[in-house]
């Protein structure tokens, strides 16, 4: 009893106050996707790897990009498809903070997933840079473009 | 005066000093084993279905398999085929595997229940998902799927698409009169679940209560089944399968979950891993044990403290800690994702110094919070009233029920995958093993909160590595190919210490980037089958401290 | 004078009737206190002391100090569906939340809650006050009973039942532990027994330490306080309630309005404990500078926010371990302090 009271009086809380004081995220944090299309070769990588299907790329047929859709609620936030991508054209945010009333709402297409927000200006490429190396151009296994 | 050398072990039939001699035991099975089959971990003997039990309890009696890890079903073109997953409790390192092939028109084979109790629900399991049918089984029902449902999803001619039509009839209906037995008994039917304060998840308790104390208690599981199995037969080696094992045992015991993946994928596929790697493995899987023993704690003071304890915001604020390294790790708090085949996926993040000391922090606070915990759990008369001697799980029981991790560790059976199958760091590392042997709520308990020491000491040394490793050699991630394509009928168990107990993966490569046959060994699921065990006879609280002592996650039960 | 007694003076008439008012309007005032000390501490309060003792913040949304929260909660409380599940035993089922609520509410009758602007707030005190208080108080476990049986709910049959076992095991020690301090003050009026401990015990330093009974035999006040704790069902005697073993024990299947009259009931009942901790062990509405009222409010939150702090820091006894302690250890405890006090008392006069 005299430990619950000593924190009672000790009058610390660890207590997050949300909308007020944001809490802090990694840099590393896997939040909502952003697209860059001026990035994005359309090399269909990201739809390969993903585990559950969640992104749908429509290209015409001189593989032309056309649509870039993915489904946010959907996603498992595993980040293969960021870690497949060669130029960098996907990457998770740190941006946590999204809703939708209805689950088409978090279906986004291309432009959405533009203009979604860097969050507190964190621009995650920066902090994962250092492991990129490791992924591209490596391997002796026949790499699968489409 | 004995003239046996205390030193030398006695020997198993079949053991040598340098492990399990194939052959001796290929003799002892004699004509039980009509063939032999070779996989990766272990040599596997093909036995009739007919004499499953008699070649089983030949090992287990004699040459002193005794634990059956898993039982794994699947179907060929030609064949069902059911494996058992034997080693031992004193060396898990002597495997070996029982194959007991049956043909496609009558998948009909004996039940390993009597020689293994834990076989009762991995068979039904089977049963359930692939269809294989156990002669002499006790309670050959669905287990995960509900008693309605129409084929068996991991057989090979099951019909994804077929709409499962259930008619109103047969739905159980919450309704009717319930008194189980006879109108003149005196016993009570009680459902506890699935939606109750404290089944830690979707799990349904049957309970026949005579007054308010339990006379008989069968679990239901199943409501959070996903067929992860089946996920991750869809998913390809080296990328997609990875993300699952975190949303096995969800409760940050994440990296654990996916070191089981990662050690059977690359043993199978050959995959060296760099030592930096696996430092970094060692450590961030015992934050997340430490996390998982954190909530382990707090959710039973819940139990047995009520709902309005102290000690549960104590203990979610020190997992707190981990989790906001976990997530400067990794990137994320729970869905870690981070290892891959042949390391990991990020080098520690920068600037280091920061990270290590933040880690020291925690560890140089740990021990005060623990005597902290202490004088408020395990001093605590009441507690000890309510925690000594309930829940009694005999070593025996636990063995046979093959039970593992803290429960078995609680229960004296000095077992632990990280020391007896060394993998990753550790064998590098000095830690011990916790064991206690009261048997009870308050032993599993209490090798929990030692367990987080241990935890403690083992990030301790790995930090002082990291810090002063080279740097030229921070390798993070072999070169692995981009599609790992195994050698077709390439099978493997393997296991890891997870969170809750002994994690295990079993795959069968067909030749494709995917796995014919993907299985996990769910700590939980073994360790839940002994809950009637421990309660029976005892009262309600009990029974709530017993679940709530086994810390079980319905995820991974349920898979 | 008692309050009755001052408000029926002040009327025009006399005779039955005027007492019948004056009682009536007496009653009014101090139960209209209670709810809003109820409301205050059971809605706002707890939440704050639970945060406190687990290093959060609660409540801080809504107004100052989120003191708000009382509003949306009772506007939440009141305007949620009344549920009534099936085959429950209708008229008990309405009567048992109201039979407990007003049990409670019927010992503060005779509980001398000091003066205020020299009015004293005692609605009555009759001679018989403390066998009184105990007899209300312990009507809630018929309420609680018939709440249990008549749910159609075997969790909340399995609580009444609790309930009723508790009782009955520390009902008795309770009582025999008040008889003691009744040997002291040799009265069972209330108001006497505050008096009593009006006396000086000791003189420290020139700062008189007045006779409470908790001063003059604190092991009672001990054993009180605990058949107390088990009496208003806390920690760690809170096996009627139980959540996380029969989920909230007797009333699992009372929601809205039904639901408030229970939680009411509770919190009173902690009330009433605490008031006659206050009146027989720690001299009731005494106290210096303040007035007696404010005192007494004082103590009774005091007793309050130690069953809020057993309930954060002490686990909860099994329902067999229970009894155990109430029959082998209370009651004999109680009585051997009950012979004990008649012993000392005998010598001294």
């Amino acid at each position: 009893m005299g430990t619950t009271m000593k924190h009672a009086l000790g009058g610390e809380t660890f207590t997050v106050e949300y909308p007020e004081e944001t809490p802090e995220v990694s840099p590393r944090f896997r939040g909502v996707h952003k697209f860059s299309q001026e990035r994005c070769i359309w090399c269909r990588q990201c739809e390969n790897v993903c585990p559950n299907d969640t992104i749908q790329i429509v290209t015409d047929d001189q593989r032309n990009g056309e649509q870039y859709n993915l489904h946010i609620g959907q996603c498992i936030y595993c980040r293969l498809c960021e870690e497949v991508c060669p130029v960098d054209a996907i990457l998770l945010t740190q941006n946590f903070e999204f809703t939708g009333d209805t689950k088409d709402d978090l279906a986004y297409n291309m432009e959405q997933l533009q203009n979604v927000p860097w969050y507190k200006d964190i621009d995650p490429l920066a902090s994962r840079e250092p492991d990129r190396g490791g992924w591209i151009g490596e391997g002796e296994g026949e790499v699968d473009y489409q | 005066m004995s003239l046996e050398d205390p030193t030398k072990p006695e020997l198993d039939a079949g053991e040598t000093t340098e492990g399990v001699d194939y052959d001796a035991l290929e003799s002892l099975l004699g004509e039980y084993a009509i063939g032999r089959e070779s996989h990766v971990n272990a040599e596997a003997f093909v036995v009739r279905p007919d004499e499953v039990q008699a070649a089983l309890e030949l090992l287990r009696a004699e040459a002193g398999f005794d634990h059956c890890s898993c039982v794994t079903a699947q179907e060929y073109e030609d064949r069902y085929e059911s494996i058992y997953h034997l080693r031992k409790y004193d060396d898990p390192t002597q495997e070996v595997g029982v194959v007991v092939p049956t043909s496609r028109d009558d998948p009909v084979s004996e039940s390993a229940n009597e020689v293994y109790r834990t076989a009762d629900w991995h068979e039904r399991e089977a049963y359930d998902l692939v269809g294989i049918e156990y002669d002499d089984h006790p309670d050959l029902r669905r287990i995960l799927l509900p008693e309605t449902w129409q084929g068996h999803p991991l057989s090979l001619d099951y019909d994804q698409e077929q709409p499962q039509v259930v008619e109103f009839s047969e739905h159980a209906n919450p309704l009717k009169e319930d008194h189980s037995g006879d109108a003149e008994s005196d016993t009570m039917f009680l459902n506890i679940g699935p939606h109750h304060p404290a089944t830690h998840g979707v799990l349904h308790l049957k309970t026949t209560l005579d007054g308010e104390q339990i006379a008989d208690v069968e679990s239901d599981i199943g409501y959070l089944h996903r067929c992860e199995e089946q996920i991750c037969q869809n998913g390809t080696y080296r990328h997609q399968i990875m993300p699952y094992p975190d949303r096995w045992d969800y409760i940050s015991a994440g990296i654990l979950n996916e070191w089981a993946y990662a050690r059977a994928a690359e043993d199978m596929a050959d995959i060296d891993v760099p030592e930096y790697a696996q430092v970094i493995r060692t450590m961030s899987a015992e934050m997340c044990r430490i996390a998982s023993h954190m909530l382990a704690l707090a959710t039973f003071a819940l139990d047995i403290y009520g709902d309005f304890t102290a000690i549960f915001m104590y203990a979610m604020k020190d997992r707190e800690i981990m989790q906001n390294l976990l997530e400067d790790l990794t990137g994320q708090r729970l869905m870690f994702n981070y290892l891959r085949l042949g390391g990991v996926a990020w080098d520690l993040p920068e600037p280091r110094e920061d990270f290590f000391e933040q880690t020291r922090d925690f560890l140089d606070e740990l021990p005060e919070k623990l005597e902290e915990y202490h004088n408020m759990i395990t001093s605590n008369e009441i507690f000890q009233l309510r925690c000594v001697n309930t829940g009694v799980l005999g070593p025996d029981v636990a063995k046979s029920y093959g039970a593992t991790g803290p429960v078995a560790r609680g229960s004296g059976v000095d077992y632990d995958i990280r020391r007896d199958d060394p993998y990753g760091y550790y064998d590098e590392l000095d830690w011990d093993v916790v064991t206690e042997q009261g048997c009870d709520n308050y032993s599993r308990v209490l090798v929990r909160m030692r367990e987080v020491e241990e935890s403690a000491k083992i990030i301790d040394q790995c930090v002082d590595l990291l810090e002063e490793w080279p740097e030229e050699e921070r390798t993070i991630q072999s070169n692995v190919p981009r599609t790992l394509k195994p050698e077709a009928d390439t099978e493997i168990y393997r296991s890891v210490e997870g969170a809750k107990g002994e994690l295990g993966i079993y795959m069968r490569a067909d030749g494709t980037d995917k796995p014919a046959r993907f299985k996990i060994r769910s700590p939980c699921f073994s360790n839940l089958q002994t809950l009637p065990e421990m309660s029976q006879g005892e009262y309600i609280p009990d029974l709530i401290a017993s679940l709530g002592s086994l810390d079980i996650v319905l995820g991974e039960v349920d898979r | 004078m008692t309050f009755t007694e001052t408000i029926s003076g002040l009327l025009p008439i006399a005779g039955p009737i005027s007492d019948f008012i004056g009682g009536a309007v007496a009653s009014l005032i101090i139960v209209s206190f209670l709810m809003s000390l109820v409301a205050v501490s059971g809605i706002w309060g707890k939440r704050k002391i639970t945060a406190a003792f687990t290093d959060r913040i609660a409540v801080n949304r809504h107004g100052p100090f989120g003191l708000l929260i009382i509003v949306a909660d009772a506007v939440r409380l009141l305007s949620k569906e009344l549920i009534v599940p099936e085959g429950v035993d209708r008229p008990a089922w309405d009567l048992g939340p109201l039979v407990m609520a007003s049990s409670a509410l019927l010992g503060f009758a005779v509980i001398p809650m000091g003066t205020l602007f020299g009015l004293n707030l005692q609605v009555a005190d009759p001679q018989a006050g403390l066998a009184y208080v105990f007899a209300t108080a312990s009507i809630a476990s018929v309420g609680l009973v018939m709440a249990g049986y008549s749910s159609n709910n075997k969790y909340s049959m399995l609580g009444g039942l609790r309930a009723v076992a508790q009782n009955l095991a520390y009902e008795i020690p309770l009582v025999v532990t008040g008889v003691s301090v009744v040997l002291f003050a040799g009265s069972l009026q209330l108001s006497e027994i505050v008096a009593q401990q009006g006396q000086t015990l000791v003189s420290l330093g020139g700062v008189a330490i007045p006779s409470w009974y908790a001063f003059v035999n604190p092991f009672a006040f001990l054993l009180f306080m605990v058949a107390n704790l088990a009496e208003v069902g806390r920690n760690p005697f809170d096996v009627p309630e139980a959540p996380t073993e029969i989920v909230a024990g007797w009333q699992t299947e009372y929601s809205s309005v039904y639901f408030v009259l229970c939680y009411l009931s509770e919190f009173i009942h902690i009330f009433l404990g605490g008031a006659i901790i206050a009146t027989i062990f720690l001299g009731g509405p005494a106290g210096p500078f303040l007035p007696g009222f404010v005192w007494m409010v004082i103590k009774i939150l005091a007793v309050y926010l130690f069953t809020q702090w057993a309930r954060s820091a002490i686990p909860r006894v099994r329902i067999d371990q229970l009894i155990e302690i109430g029959w082998k250890g209370m009651l004999v405890l109680s009585f051997a302090n009950l012979v004990l006090t008649a012993v000392i008392v005998g010598v001294i006069a």
